[in-house]
């Protein structure tokens, strides 16, 4: 007899949690919808803006970028030469190119990328927002006839998908030069061989889920953090850890992004 | 908490200027990629377009290259069905490595054990015609795997056969068993004549055999001095022929004298020929003399007849 209540009382919960769940990916996506309708509009570049904008691109990138790079070059480096090592010992080096090019520029550096816009850029920035929330500057501007969402929200995550692009862009680039350095050593007389191995690779296909694929991660590396603390009520944001549960939300699509571009690329 | 100042802004014009940097840079690496993807896949090369007709498309996919000597020299650019049910295989050739195709090349599609196919072209006579735009080639199909199958079986039946050979009950262990005994009964008192003869009353006949030949032998070995003896001694046949040689020897040089006789006779008998040779000319010259002395008869009896006119009777009896 006693269960019955009780029963109610999971019932109602798991509803409830559902029903917050569903709330929670709304806001997300409602958010990025926002966001993304107000980057393309020219309307939102006023010059304070524009100032907030170059500024937080500036300090999104350009602190990150060295690290990221000489880290990423490091891991090229070393799989790189496990991989044409590997590929060498079984009689298959014709091909070790090809899985280079593959398992570093399309896979792994942009999820590396991704991953540490995370942890370096839109976390502090998402706990920047937060703690502007919290101290009522929100409140302050909208007094002041400012749409923070405009003014403080946008740059952030302009800024957060720019670096991921940036650091994408940079070190694709960098662990091509180093693979075929590593392959072929220090000289041009294999270029046109080398050219036609990454052509083999990047098929329109290949680019096409590459491009989306980078694209995705960026705009889920800038929106999920900013947008699980934006809208948050203020007690719960003091009293659960928003910023943990973003990152889960964060790491949940960047794993299901991944997983359709390895099956866009393979099946 | 309410008033929080907005953070101010900090040299605002050289963080501007840097993140138009940054962009810049964005936007060249991002375009500089796109033009070496698509410089990397072909797309500012002039081509010509050549197609191979296969059976079947198996291991050959869109963008795969076609090589020569190992060089890529061609891509396929698309694959489709023929009307007859085979496959036609569109393949770009840049414009520059065209000239290495000639009318006479050959096409090869080679599938290996590992990786995936190889189209390759062959040039046998390189001062041929060069292969025109959207030529049609048949392709040579050389396929490592194909065999396979049949070598495994080729194999099996190998081993079959070699697994009846070396059975339990076969012709060679047989024939090794056999050859056990034998080796034991060569090693047995009796040896190889035992191993030959099977029983020992035969290997005694062969013995007693032997013994007699030998006798034989012994016996044939007196005859055959005896003979000697006789042919050759000093009363045997080889001297008395020897002197029979000699006899005949000399009767053979008197011969020889009596032919030289018979030659001079000869010679004498050509001289005689050749005297009445001569006598018979001289009897020519004869001849003609008497003639000459009858016709002057002939001429004074006629003188004589016309100095006497008594006699009309114009004739003469000659003597």
């Amino acid at each position: 007899m006693s269960s019955t209540p009780s029963s109610h009382v999971a019932g109602a919960r798991l509803g409830s949690a559902l029903v917050q769940w569903f709330v929670g990916w709304w806001q997300i996506v409602h958010l990025g919808a926002l966001v993304l309708v107000l980057a393309l509009s020219p309307s939102s570049y006023d010059r304070a803006t524009r100032a907030t904008l170059a500024r937080e691109v500036y300090q999104a990138t350009a602190p990150v970028l060295l690290w990221f790079l000489v880290l990423s070059s490091l891991i090229s480096l070393v799989i790189i030469r496990i991989v044409v090592v590997t590929a060498l010992s079984y009689g298959l080096s014709r091909y070790s190119l090809q899985m280079v090019v593959r398992v570093l520029v399309l896979e792994l550096i942009p999820l590396t990328a991704a991953l540490f816009v995370a942890l370096r850029v839109a976390i502090p920035n998402a706990a920047e927002i937060a703690a502007m929330r919290v101290s009522s500057q929100f409140d302050a501007l909208v007094k002041q006839g400012v749409d923070p969402l405009r003014r403080e929200v946008l740059p952030r995550m302009m800024a957060g998908m720019f670096s991921v692009l940036m650091l994408v862009a940079v070190s694709c680039v960098v662990s091509l030069v180093l693979a075929y350095l590593t392959v072929h050593g220090f000289t041009t007389a294999a270029i046109a061989s080398y050219t036609r191995a990454v052509g083999h690779v990047f098929s329109p296909a290949v680019v096409l889920i590459f491009a989306l694929k980078t694209f995705f991660f960026s705009l889920a590396v800038a929106l999920i953090p900013i947008a699980t603390v934006a809208y948050e009520p203020r007690a719960a944001w003091l009293r659960t850890s928003a910023e943990l549960q973003g990152l889960v939300r964060l790491f949940s699509v960047i794993l299901l992004i991944e997983m359709a571009s390895l099956v866009g690329n393979y099946y | 908490m309410d008033d929080a100042p907005v953070p101010p802004p900090r040299d605002d014009k050289n963080v501007e200027f840097k993140a138009v940097l940054l962009l810049i840079l964005l936007a060249v690496l991002v375009a500089a990629s796109a033009v070496y993807v698509m410089y990397a896949r072909g797309a500012f090369e002039e081509t010509q377009q050549l197609v191979l007709q296969a059976d079947d498309s198996e291991g050959v996919f869109v963008g795969m290259d076609m090589t020569f000597s190992g060089f890529p020299i061609g891509r396929v650019r698309r694959i489709e069905l023929a009307e007859g049910g085979g496959v036609r295989f569109l393949i770009d050739v840049p414009e520059k490595d065209a000239p290495l195709l000639t009318t006479s090349s050959v096409f090869t599609l080679t599938r290996g054990l590992v990786g995936g196919s190889n189209l390759r072209a062959f040039t046998g006579v390189p001062t041929d015609p060069p292969l025109p735009d959207g030529a049609e080639r048949k392709v040579l199909i050389g396929d490592a795997t194909a065999e396979i199958p049949r070598l495994v079986a080729d194999a099996r039946e190998l081993m079959k056969n070699l697994t009846t050979l070396t059975g339990e009950n076969s012709a060679l262990a047989t024939s090794l068993a056999n050859l056990q005994a034998t080796t034991d009964q060569l090693k047995g008192p009796r040896g190889a004549l035992g191993v030959l003869m099977g029983d020992e009353a035969n290997s005694k006949k062969l013995i007693s055999a032997l013994d007699r030949t030998n006798a034989l032998l012994a016996k044939v070995d007196g005859i055959a001095a005896k003979a000697d003896a006789q042919v050759f001694g000093k009363a045997g046949v080889m001297p008395e022929a020897r002197a029979a040689v000699e006899q005949l020897n000399a009767a053979l040089n008197e011969a020889r004298t009596s032919l030289k006789k018979v030659d001079g006779i000869l010679t004498d008998a050509q001289a005689v020929a050749n005297n009445a040779k001569v006598a018979t000319n001289d009897l020519g010259t004869l001849r003609a003399e008497i003639d000459t002395s009858l016709r002057k008869v002939e001429g004074m009896i006629d003188q004589l007849n016309r100095r006497w006119p008594f006699s009309r009777q114009p004739e003469i009896k000659l003597p």
